[in-house]
């Protein structure tokens, strides 16, 4: 006799033989069958077997679940005997799933990020802070939810095991990933935040608040980064506005001292309508514009001449002065507040990357000289600013060679980034990025997103092959070590199996679209509900945005070219010849898969070269699990990054540059090369701009140079700091005398605020000065 | 509010900076990070393998004295 049974988690409960007939009676049911007598008459059956003559027994899930088995297989229901195991085992999954959010919920809680790993998956995101962590709950609990009732079984099978990556599989059902904001667009006739609405901004101050505020916005209806294609552009009539008023404002002031008026303000403004009325243009920053002599012949008509040329000096001297000025200080603010301000409940900062130098108007020049001086000078105590991503678009003609009108920009910037490690450096040149430009139409110039990501051509609209409004809607990474490893130097086998990685990454990029294509304009008030994304302002609060999102793209990534040739062929692209063909022809490969993709689907899938932050460890650490530490493949805790030569790998500059500019031309969904720099570059820009002209000659795309950022907290110095400080000579988590402070200038008394850098003299004597 | 370092007294002599680190920023994979406490297992192994790339035309070092 069965009164009771013991549940799972050791409690016990009445026994109810409905519930063993309804369990076979759903696995008969998944066969077509509909005999619930029969299902009845067999949960007896089980019980029966259980009891087996005992008086009292009380038996477990576990036991019961093993009879009903048995006696199915044993009364010829092998077929609902089957289905009854596999339901069974799905509810263990699950089940364990359960415990395992659980186990993670724990670590996320009582372990700091020290200890847990998943707390430091995005380095950006700080885990220990409350809503840190509430985030990664929330991405936890995601993650699990799709993995168990959204994902296709098979896409969730090849994410888990590490065949494929998933990227911001947390925001499968919800978002898209990053936008290349148009701010020229959005600040006409102001817009709303969702939470209030801006005024067309009239003063380059606001230009730059505007700016953060849009970026913050966007970047909380999104789940990636979020870039400006066109900063010095989109800048530069705040420039100009700001001009105008500090003209009025001048000429204002001339006339009340040279004319000892009390208030000059009727004349001044008469003046300035007049000859705008007359010359059909407005006080111009960099003045030529005949607008100046329009308001001398005025002046003329209330002093004499040499007082009138006085009054006009006086005006320009000091509305170009403190136009300098506003502008420096707009984008001082901008670098702060992009390093300072929240986003995503306060997990973050927004993560931001400015386009910038193909502007050639005095404004926008000016705009561009003060963010990047801005940026030299560093944050608050002289710390180096972590964002924005600073990106300067390098063309010839406009800033690559002497005599181009943007050269000292361009010298500027490789000067900010020897020290800085911003900007990086787009190349408008490239073949593949020359073929979109057009003169006169910024939007056609190539920008980068973020860490690498690259948005232009447009199969879906030919006509809008542009930058602006558009973005990146998901992507995939393949795992292409594993199928080297798995092909046991079989080529043919290799392209083979790659083939079918692509297929299932094209289908689950296509399932995940489908997804978000049912979303409505109203789950995105900023990037849609103020037009942001390309023609998403032709939409209502509860359209679909579907058809808006087919301008984006839809990328398959891959990560470890090198382990992959070390698989295949034991060498890599980095030390042979034959490694790089190789290599060359399996990325080509990819890209012409998802050149058939497009053509097929009629959107736009792209290959890009993938960053891998949290994924360079997790394939590998799988991998190493499945088929143990291979040399030179498995043996490192990270695969590398995309198509780079491995980090460890000693080669020159520029070999490496040689090697990896090809793949930049095949990756059209993005790309980047790193050289690392020995030694303090700000000592040798020459070096620093071979780099960078190196790149650019071998037709990267996007490249970066890499070089130490060391700053002594106690001391402010920041430069290379091996054992010791190379101004007060500490040594890490040593103490310093305060006496050597005082000598240096860097300390006064107890706890003073002085303490820290703040200007050395003699560092300062030595600096040299590199005008624009 | 500005941060205090605290002073202590190392041989008779008044000290500030113990137990204070230095700040090392890197690039992680596009964006810096003020300190490597905040990059992921995989992420500090692969900083540590990093190795410069030498620019044999005009060597870092060299030039320092000119």
């Amino acid at each position: 006799m069965i009164r009771e049974i013991i549940k799972r988690d050791g409690r016990r409960t009445a026994f109810e033989l409905d519930k063993i007939a309804n369990a076979i009676f759903k696995a008969a049911q998944a066969n077509g069958g509909s005999d619930y007598e029969m299902a009845t008459a067999l949960a007896r059956q089980v019980a029966a077997n259980l009891e087996a003559g005992s008086d009292e027994v009380v038996p477990t899930v576990e036991q019961i679940q093993d009879m009903v088995e048995k006696v199915l297989v044993k009364s010829g229901h092998a077929r609902t005997a089957k289905k009854f195991i596999l339901y069974r085992d799905e509810r263990t999954r699950v089940r364990e799933m359960n415990t395992r959010l659980m186990k993670v919920y724990e670590d996320l809680t009582f372990k700091s990020s020290l200890e847990n790993n998943i707390k430091r998956e995005n380095a950006n995101i700080d885990g220990d802070t409350a809503m840190g962590t509430m985030l990664k709950y929330g991405s936890e609990g995601a993650k699990q939810f799709y993995d168990m009732f959204i994902l296709d079984p098979e896409h969730a099978r090849a994410h888990r095991e590490g065949d494929i990556h998933i990227h911001d599989l947390d925001f499968l059902t919800l978002t898209t990933t990053c936008c290349q904001i148009d701010l020229l667009r959005l600040f006409q006739g102001g817009f709303s935040t969702g939470h209030g609405f801006l005024r067309e901004p009239n003063d380059i101050r606001s230009y730059s608040a505007l700016a953060c505020i849009a970026l913050q916005s966007n970047q909380n209806d999104q789940h990636g980064g979020q870039s400006v294609p066109n900063f010095d552009y989109s800048m530069a009539p705040g420039v100009a506005k700001t001009f105008r008023r500090a003209f009025t404002n001048n000429l204002t002031k001339a006339v009340e001292i040279y004319l000892e008026q009390e208030d000059g303000e009727l004349m001044s403004k008469s003046i300035i309508a007049q000859a705008e009325k007359e010359t059909g243009r407005t006080a111009a920053f960099a003045g030529g514009n005949g607008f100046d002599e329009a308001v001398l012949a005025h002046l003329e008509e209330h002093m004499d001449e040499a007082t009138a040329q006085k009054a006009l000096r006086f005006t320009r001297k000091y509305a170009v002065k403190e136009t300098r000025r506003a502008t420096y200080q707009a984008m001082e603010a901008l670098v702060h507040n992009l390093n300072t301000m929240h986003s995503r409940a306060g997990a973050q900062v927004p993560f931001t990357s400015l386009n910038y130098g193909t502007d050639v108007s005095p404004e926008g020049r000016l705009v561009m000289e003060c963010l990047m001086l801005a940026t030299e000078a560093g944050l608050g105590n002289g710390e180096t600013s972590i964002f924005p991503i600073h990106i300067f678009k390098v063309k010839e003609g406009v800033n690559y060679n002497p005599g181009d009108p943007n050269y000292d920009l361009f010298k500027l910037a490789m000067r900010v980034s020897a020290k800085r490690m911003f900007p990086n450096f787009s190349f408008l040149d490239a073949p593949f990025n020359a073929q979109y430009y057009k003169p006169g139409h910024p939007e056609t110039e190539a920008t980068y997103m973020g860490c690498r990501t690259r948005v232009i051509g447009n199969a879906y609209d030919p006509t809008r092959e542009i930058v602006n409004g558009r973005g990146n809607l998901s992507f995939t990474s393949i795992n292409l070590p594993r199928i080297a490893i798995r092909s046991h130097g079989d080529i043919d086998f290799f392209f083979e199996d790659l083939d079918r990685k692509i297929d299932l990454v094209i289908d689950q990029l296509l399932a995940r679209f489908k997804i978000q294509s049912q979303k409505k304009v109203r789950n995105y008030p900023f990037l849609m509900g103020e037009g942001v994304w390309l023609d998403s302002e032709k939409l209502d609060p509860d359209d679909t945005v579907g058809e808006v999102l087919k301008h984006g793209t839809l990328t398959c990534g891959f990560i470890g070219l090198a382990e992959t040739l070390k698989a295949l062929i034991g060498v890599h692209h980095g030390e042979s010849d034959e490694a790089q063909n190789l290599g060359l022809e399996i990325v080509k490969h990819m890209r012409d898969r998802m050149d058939e993709a497009t053509a097929k689907y009629h959107l736009n899938f792209s290959l890009i070269a993938t960053p891998a932050e949290g994924l360079s460890g997790r394939f590998v650490r799988i991998d190493r699990e499945k088929y143990g530490v291979i040399e030179g493949v498995t043996d490192r805790d990270y695969y590398t990054n995309s198509f780079h030569v491995p980090v460890y790998y000693p080669i020159s500059a520029f070999e490496k540059i040689r090697r990896e500019a090809p793949y930049h031309a095949l990756t059209n969904g993005g790309h980047i090369s790193y050289i690392e720099l020995d030694g303090d570059p700000t000592q040798n820009l020459e070096a620093f701009e071979t780099v960078v002209r190196a790149m650019k000659e071998a037709g990267m795309g996007y490249g970066a140079i890499n070089h130490p950022i060391d700053r002594d907290p106690i001391c402010g110095y920041t430069g290379i700091i091996g054992e010791t400080c190379p101004r007060c000579g500490r040594r890490e988590g040593e103490g310093v005398p305060i006496e050597k402070l005082q000598k240096l200038g860097l300390y006064r008394h107890l706890n003073s605020t002085t303490l820290g850098y703040h200007g050395d003299p003699n560092e300062e004597a030595d600096r040299q000065v590199n005008p624009l | 509010m500005t941060k205090e370092f605290k002073v202590t007294e190392v041989d008779g002599v008044q000290v500030v900076g113990e137990g204070v680190g230095f700040e090392r920023i890197r690039r992680i994979t596009g964006y810096l990070v003020g300190t490597l406490d905040r990059f992921n297992n995989g992420k500090r192994a692969e900083e540590h393998d990093r190795v410069k790339h030498n620019v044999s035309c005009c060597s870092l070092t060299d030039s320092r004295s000119a």
